[in-house]
């Protein structure tokens, strides 16, 4: 049994050990026998129990002489991970018995290496040295009694692991040296888990998923060190009891387990390998001990999502007719069958939903009680004269000219011909009677700052030239509306008349009532007056050349436009480059106050200051306008109070800081024109239903509520995603599945089109279903949006603290899940779907909107990010908190088309980063390209363009395609990775090793791995949580 | 004395009528009656009267004497004053359904306080009228 499990593992970095670990794990034995010495004298002592023992002891052994005498206690705790002892289990029961340690033994090791006994026995005799010399290497050793953890750390990463063998699994091989050394009688219970594993490990094997444990290898040895850990001696308290029970009892456990195994490993066959084992982190309490070893866990082991997000397409498979899960996706697959069930679950229920356009059909069927409208999961009844709702279960008539007859399996003969009933996605075009007006014409208007600020970074010019280069692409032609008001002290309107030659601006300079000069022709129709807003567009940057006023006044000015376009509604395009300072909605400079962070008043800062801003955007959005910010200044312009106006209003925020034209113009350019040209659903609304039983309760985003469960999204487009969290509302659910339908309805010019989402997940009395069913992106999504709300009102601190805890507690109640079952006692454990939830979830924490105090971050871009991480779909999320980081200069040599399949995601932390090299960093906004020391001048000046001996300022350094390969390349590169996703454009900047302080806060805050001050590295997280999840 | 009564009474019912008016403002916008706007909006109108009459009320106590009725009466002023200097006496429109649970609580305590101080002021009122014929 065990050498199955042994044969799945793919050892990394030792030879041998994983499965063939065993076996070979005799050979390698023999190698270090340096060992032995030591080793062999506590063994005898132990030997006689377990031959078995002497091998594990021989791990030890190698450790510390010393450890020796702590082995006993250590073994114990192994025994726990018995998991590894469980392989053994067939020892166990053989070997348990005090048969003889070499009897027994013989048993056991005959499967897993004939070899292995020769050694065993050695121990106890002089053999010892063999089966040391296996364990020998420290590391074997330590891995020995974890078994798995040796292993597992290569593995986790890697695929290797045999994570098939599940953490338990992968354990075995070790343990069982471990373990027979240490205590023959555990070894029992063990091998109760190594039978399940044994079966369990099979599916994982076919999967290939690689088991995310996170194993220290060093912890091991601490473990024998002393009994250190707490959850060793724990263990050992424990083992004598176990031992005897189990050792009885292991025929019928096996049994037992073997399901349980199966489901945990087996999980697979739903789930795929889930458990993971993850890490003894023993070696943490380990650390305590004098003369240990550092911190045993293996950091290259540790789990990592360098190939960014994996959408749940699984789940396809398992339901063909749900919408693609780019649209809609569920943080767990499984919806919780009872309350106490969702209490246990202590990561947020919920949804991230996209709205995206697919294609339409004619007709509209709906339920008759909760509206909801016809799907693929609708079943026929009577024949086909009725339908059955499937959220709400009422039976509903087919109308005459739909009827069309249904088979012997209840499916309608046309299924196949109607779009809406064989596909999860499907538009439908809205009868009148949806109409609460006509569509409107898509209109734009734009707010401009025209102060001095603006003037003099060139922004006027950028901003003019691509408005105008986007006219001809802005949706709705012919209807296209556009209007322009820009403003400082005063407010300019400007006539746009199609009778006029030049636009005609009039000044208002009344504040306190603002009022229209014009009662029309501020928002004309694009195509008649053509002429006049290209020449405006034309004279914009001269026309305010001279202006030195300072002043602001946007708060009239949103006024002044909310009259213009309060009829029609449409787009409100914001450019602030100051501070607002005139008139109503004026903002002071709260600024950023040190002497805030960390008191109760800390989170007011995040919040607007002034109810202006808040009325304005419900005023908005009652009259259907969506409001983009674009803010400029290089000091501070309380991003928190003008992004309220996006929040609320369906729109964006997006945030300049010390905007040049030089270096922000392209960035500007691109996205300003995404804006104004992508496909844009206007003045629509969203609702989500969802089955009986369960309902949505809090809804993240920007967007908003019209009642309780409608969401009111002036203009909406493919980059703005929702969040939302369910909640059950019965205490048990009877139904098998829980139907989700999300319909948005949009003008579709000239008529209304609905867009529906159908998608099922089923109901699961089962909590470790639900983790094996996890979506790491929904989670990570929803879990950040609630962090940035909670930031609101309280303490970024706390929300730290807040986070971590549903981290811990979630990974604690998966940890009670197997713990007992399977005795990994001193074992981080936490199920496949959620192997990158830790890292995830630090990465959200030391993000931009969540990182450090007052220092770190300024205030406006925290609030920046927190307002672009409430709308990130989660593919973009994930890169925004784990940026993705390639070495770039080895590919810069190839060939053009290979260059793009070549470039490979790095782990985020100072280690990867080797000085002779150049790196890239992406994070969806910005790139980041970082020059190693050791840099060979030459590809440093073909690719700047600039030679790096005469210290030019890199934060002026503009990338440009050069005349040389390495230079062409590169922009390839940059040109590749932009492709990938067009909503933003990434600003380019770059850096050299050393170059304080802008390498500090452009890159090192960015590898989240590291330890940066007062936060964690990954692997401090990861024992933190180990030891939390402990407690 | 008679008079101080009547008018605690009748200040006390158009409290009542005031808060049961919000409640039903939000009632009526979970139900999906009417919209978030109208219905802050309404609210919004008379949450600044009700905190007008409750502090007359109070003061009415105070003046007039009636210690105890202050006192009971008091808590509920501080209250108001608390909120309003932290600007959150207004229902905001935006958030108004993330608050809806908080705003109906908030509005039921003040309705059982209220309810208390309405029988205390009948009965209070009722004894002092028989204490009145027991002095004829």
């Amino acid at each position: 049994m065990q050498p199955p499990m042994g044969n799945d593992r793919p050892p990394q970095g030792v030879p041998g050990r994983p499965v063939s670990a065993f076996v070979p794990g005799a050979a390698t034995a023999a190698p270090p026998p340096s060992s032995f010495g030591a080793a062999s004298a506590p063994r005898a002592p132990f030997a006689p129990p377990p031959q078995a023992a002497a091998s594990p002891a021989a791990p030890f052994a190698a450790a510390p002489p010393a450890a020796m005498a702590g082995y006993r206690g250590p073994p114990p705790p192994q025994r726990p991970f018995g998991a590894g002892p469980p392989q053994q289990g067939p020892f166990a029961a053989a070997a348990p018995p005090p048969q003889g340690p070499f009897t027994s033994a013989p048993s056991s090791q005959g499967p897993f290496a004939a070899a292995p006994q020769p050694p065993s026995q050695g121990p106890f005799g002089t053999a010892p040295p063999p089966s040391q010399g296996p364990f020998g290497t420290a590391p074997p050793p330590s891995q020995g009694p974890f078994g798995t953890a040796p292993p597992p750390s290569q593995g986790p990463f890697g695929t290797a692991p045999p994570p098939s063998q599940g953490p338990f699994a992968a354990s075995v091989p070790p343990s069982q040296g471990p373990f027979a050394s240490a205590p023959p009688p555990f070894r029992p219970p063990p091998s109760l888990v190594q039978s399940p594993t044994a079966s369990g490990m099979a599916p994982p094997s076919v999967y290939v998923r690689p088991p995310p444990p996170v194993q220290s290898q060093p912890p091991p040895v601490q473990g024998f060190y002393g009994g250190p850990p707490p959850a060793n001696q724990q263990f050992p308290m424990s083992r004598p009891a176990f031992q005897q029970p189990v050792q009885t009892m292991p025929p019928p456990p096996m049994v037992g387990f073997g399901n349980q195994a199966a489901y945990a490993t087996g999980g697979p066959p739903t789930g795929g390998t889930l458990q993971s084992l993850v890490e003894d982190f023993q070696s943490l309490s380990v650390s305590s001990a004098p003369g240990s070893l550092d911190p045993g866990v293996d950091v290259k082991g540790l789990p990592r999502p360098l190939d960014g997000d994996e959408e749940p397409t699984k789940v396809l498979e398992a339901y063909p007719l749900n919408c693609h899960p780019r649209y809609f996706r569920l943080t767990t697959h499984a919806i919780p069958a009872s309350q106490s069930l969702v209490s246990r679950w202590h990561l947020p229920l919920g949804a991230v939903e996209v709205p995206v356009i697919n294609f339409g059909s004619a007709g509209v069927i709906r339920c008759r009680r909760c509206r909801t409208y016809i799907n693929p999961y609708a079943t026929f009844a009577d024949a086909g004269r009725k339908w059955r709702c499937n959220l709400c279960t009422l039976l509903n008539d087919v109308p005459g000219e739909y009827f069309c007859g249904i088979d012997g399996s209840g499916r309608r003969y046309d299924a196949d011909q109607r779009p809406e009933l064989s596909k999860g996605t499907v538009e439908f075009v809205a009868p009148t009677e949806y109409m609460v007006r006509p569509p409107m014409p898509p209109s734009y208007f734009f707010l401009i700052d025209v102060s001095v600020s603006a003037v003099r970074s060139g922004l006027l010019e950028v901003v003019a030239k691509t408005i105008k280069s986007c006219l001809d692409d802005l949706p709705g032609f012919p209807r296209t509306q556009i209007g322009f008001l820009t403003f400082d002290s005063t407010l300019h309107f400007h006539n746009f008349k199609s009778s006029l030659s030049q636009p005609q601006m009039m000044v208002v300079a009344d504040l306190d009532d603002v009022f229209l000069p014009l009662p029309d022709d501020l928002l004309v129709n694009l195509v008649d007056s053509r002429h006049v807003v290209e020449s405006f567009l034309d004279s914009l940057p001269n026309m305010f050349q001279d202006n030195v006023n300072v002043e602001s006044a946007l708060g009239p000015a949103l006024k002044a436009a909310f009259m213009v376009m309060s009829q029609i509604g449409g787009k409100l395009l914001v450019f602030q480059s100051t501070l607002p300072s005139l008139g109503v909605g004026r903002l002071r400079l709260r600024g950023d106050d040190v002497r805030a962070y960390g008191t109760d008043k800390e989170h007011s800062l995040r919040v607007p200051e002034d109810p202006f801003y808040k009325q304005m955007a419900a005023e908005f959005t009652k009259n259907q306008i969506a409001v983009d910010i674009f803010s400029f200044s290089d000091k501070y312009c309380d991003i928190a109070s003008l992004g309220s106006l996006a929040k609320y209003t369906g729109g964006q925020v997006y945030h300049y800081p010390s905007f040049q034209a030089v270096t922000h113009g392209d960035k500007l350019k691109h996205e300003l024109s995404r804006d104004l040209t992508r496909e844009t659903a206007w003045e629509s609304v969203m609702r989500i239903r969802c089955g009986k039983g369960v309902r949505f309760t809090t809804y993240h985003g920007h967007f908003m509520l019209r009642s309780t469960d409608l969401l009111a999204l002036p203009a909406v487009d493919s980059d703005k995603a929702f969040a939302m969290q369910l909640s059950l509302e019965e205490t048990l659910m009877t139904t098998q599945t829980v139907y989700f339908q999300v319909a948005l309805l949009y003008p579709f010019l000239p008529i209304w089109r609905i867009r529906v989402h159908t998608a099922a997940a089923p109901v699961v009395t089962d909590l470790g279903e639900m983790y094996r069913q996890a979506d790491t992106g929904a989670i990570v999504s929803l879990l950040s949006r609630i962090a940035v709300e909670n930031s609101l009102s309280d303490k970024l601190d706390s929300v730290r603290q807040q986070l971590q805890l549903k981290l811990v507690r979630s990974l604690k109640e998966y940890r009670n899940l197997y713990v007992v079952q399977h005795r990994i006692g001193g074992r981080l454990i936490y199920p496949e779907s959620l192997r990158f939830l830790p890292l995830y979830i630090l990465s959200i924490c030391k993000s931009l909107a969540l990182r450090g105090g007052y220092a770190d971050v300024s205030l406006d871009e925290r609030c920046a990010a927190g307002f672009s991480m409430m709308i990130l779909p989660a593919k973009k999320l994930l890169n925004f908190i784990y940026p993705s980081l390639y070495r770039v200069d080895e590919v810069l040599s190839m060939e053009p088309d290979r260059i793009g399949g070549s470039l490979k995601q790095l782990p985020l932390t100072m280690q990867c980063l080797d000085t002779g090299g150049l790196y890239l960093l992406d994070d969806g906004f910005t790139f980041l390209v970082w020059l190693g020391r050791m840099l060979p001048p030459e590809l440093v000046n073909n690719i700047l363009g600039v030679s790096l001996a005469n210290f030019p300022d890199l934060s002026k350094v503009q990338l440009r395609e050069c005349d040389n390969e390495y230079s062409r390349n590169f922009m390839k590169i940059l040109g590749t990775l932009r492709e990938r996703d067009p909503s933003y454009h990434q600003l380019c900047r770059v850096v050299r090793q050393g170059e304080q302080p802008r390498e500090g806060f452009l890159l090192l805050s960015n590898l989240v791995e590291d330890q940066m001050a007062g936060t964690s590295s990954y692997m401090d997280w990861i024992l933190q949580i180990h030891r939390q999840t402990q407690s | 004395m008679v008079f101080v009564w009547l008018t605690a009474f009748f200040l006390v019912v158009a409290l009542i009528v005031l808060v049961i008016y919000q409640l039903m403002c939000l009632a009526d916008l979970e139900f999906d009656y009417i919209n978030p706007f109208d219905s802050s909006s309404r609210i919004n109108k008379v949450v600044i009267p009700e905190f007008v009459l409750q502090a007359a009320l109070s003061v009415l106590f105070l003046l007039s004497g009636h210690w105890a009725m202050f006192l009971l009466s008091a808590p509920m002023v501080y209250y108001n004053y608390t909120l309003y200097q932290r600007r959150q006496h207004l229902v905001d429109v935006t958030e108004i359904f993330n608050h809806l649970g908080r705003e109906k609580k908030r509005r039921l305590f003040k309705i059982v306080g209220l309810i208390v101080l309405l029988f205390l002021s009948l009965f209070w009122s009722s004894g002092e009228a028989r204490q009145q014929d027991h002095f004829l």
